[in-house]
């Protein structure tokens, strides 16, 4: 066993002084590894999504108590759940999936305000913001203050209502959660205690798979990451340690490419926002 | 590791250049999925197409090492495709 391990890790005779996971064959091999994990990984999520899915736990009542406390720790007025707004971001969320598109404006060239305006609700103001891949509220929230346009939407006195829709579909030939969020103030002013509304129940994704796919599969990438950066390390240091002439590529740079693929990593396990 | 570094300073600044830009693009389109996967594939190219000029001009170019940044260019692409199965 420890002779394998030896022979894997460590750059030696018995290897031709290159660690044995740096050999072709065995970077092929784990290529071709990953490549049928992932095929296994999405055929499981789509027959057996109670073992293995997207765990999401985000409801309106939560967006709209962070919102509204994002909005008192900047001394705005708290939005109200508005149905007719509800109502709006559901139709939104609804359009989106059925003519696959992730945008303010529809391919057939609807935008944010036909659906509000369909749904009843006259607007002097109106806003959207929208969100996609989150597994939780405060995700949804955090990446929405951090981005300078949604943030003034959230944060702005023009508003009094907000609707939220959350829903599970397919997306670009992917399962997703949308958030839309569609917020307004009426031209009208209308009886304070008509304006707070029960949220309807289509607006609640709550998932909890047996295992969470996105962070099963983003534990196993960098752990792979991680691996190969120790060998390429521990190659490199040996050999230079030895002084032992080889014709191959420069681990360095390996290095250093795996550290992007890291990064890059890190931005696309997280959800987006428009 | 370092000294090599230092050495070759120059073409490392290259390498950080397409890495950083690579990123930022990556980074600030992540709105659009399909563009985003393009800048991945289109940085570990110019990876890749770095490692062979960068060994080229050091004369030490030999296959095996066009194969091995081929070989981790497509580890990482794969690495990335594996984690967007998932998502």
């Amino acid at each position: 066993m420890k002779e394998f391990l030896l022979h894997l890790f460590i750059p030696r005779e018995s290897n031709n002084h290159r660690s044995k996971v740096l050999h072709h064959s065995n970077l092929l091999l784990t290529i071709v590894f990953l490549f049928l994990a992932g095929f296994f990984i999405q055929s499981l999520k789509v027959s057996f999504p109670s073992v293995l899915g997207v765990k999401v736990d985000i409801s309106a009542e939560e967006l709209l108590l962070l919102t509204n406390k994002q909005r008192q720790g900047n001394s705005v007025v708290p939005l109200a759940l508005n149905e007719k707004l509800t109502e709006a971001a559901v139709k939104k969320a609804d359009d989106m999936f059925g003519y696959d598109y992730w945008a303010h404006n529809s391919p057939t060239g609807k935008t944010p305000w036909v659906f509000i305006k369909s749904s009843g609700y006259k607007y002097v103001y109106a806003g959207e913001n929208l969100a996609r891949g989150f597994s939780s509220a405060q995700d949804v929230v955090k990446a929405w203050m951090e981005s300078p346009d949604h943030r003034s939407n959230m944060l702005s006195s023009n508003y009094s209502d907000v609707g939220f829709a959350i829903k599970m579909g397919r997306l670009n030939g992917e399962e997703t959660v949308l958030i839309v969020e569609m917020l307004g103030n009426l031209s009208t002013p209308i009886v304070e205690s008509s304006r707070i509304q029960e949220v309807a129940t289509a607006s609640d994704v709550k998932n909890e798979p047996l295992i969470d796919a996105p962070s099963f599969s983003l534990n196993i990438g960098i752990i792979i990451i991680f691996i190969f950066i120790f060998v390429l390390l521990l190659d490199m240091i040996i050999v230079e340690k030895k002084k032992i002439a080889r014709f191959v590529g420069h681990n360095a740079d390996h290095i250093l490419y795996l550290l992007l693929i890291l990064s890059l990593v890190g931005i696309l396990s997280k959800g987006v926002i428009i | 590791m370092f000294s090599n570094l230092y050495k070759h300073s120059g073409y490392y600044l290259v390498l950080f250049i397409i890495f950083i830009l690579g990123f930022l693009l990556a980074y600030s389109n992540r709105s659009n999925e399909n563009l985003q996967i393009g800048i991945i594939i289109a940085t570990t190219f110019f990876y890749v197409l770095w490692g062979i000029i960068h060994h080229l001009i050091n004369h030490d170019l030999h296959v095996k090492i066009v194969v091995e940044y081929i070989l981790i260019g497509v580890l990482g692409l794969t690495i990335i495709f594996f984690l967007l199965n998932a998502i």
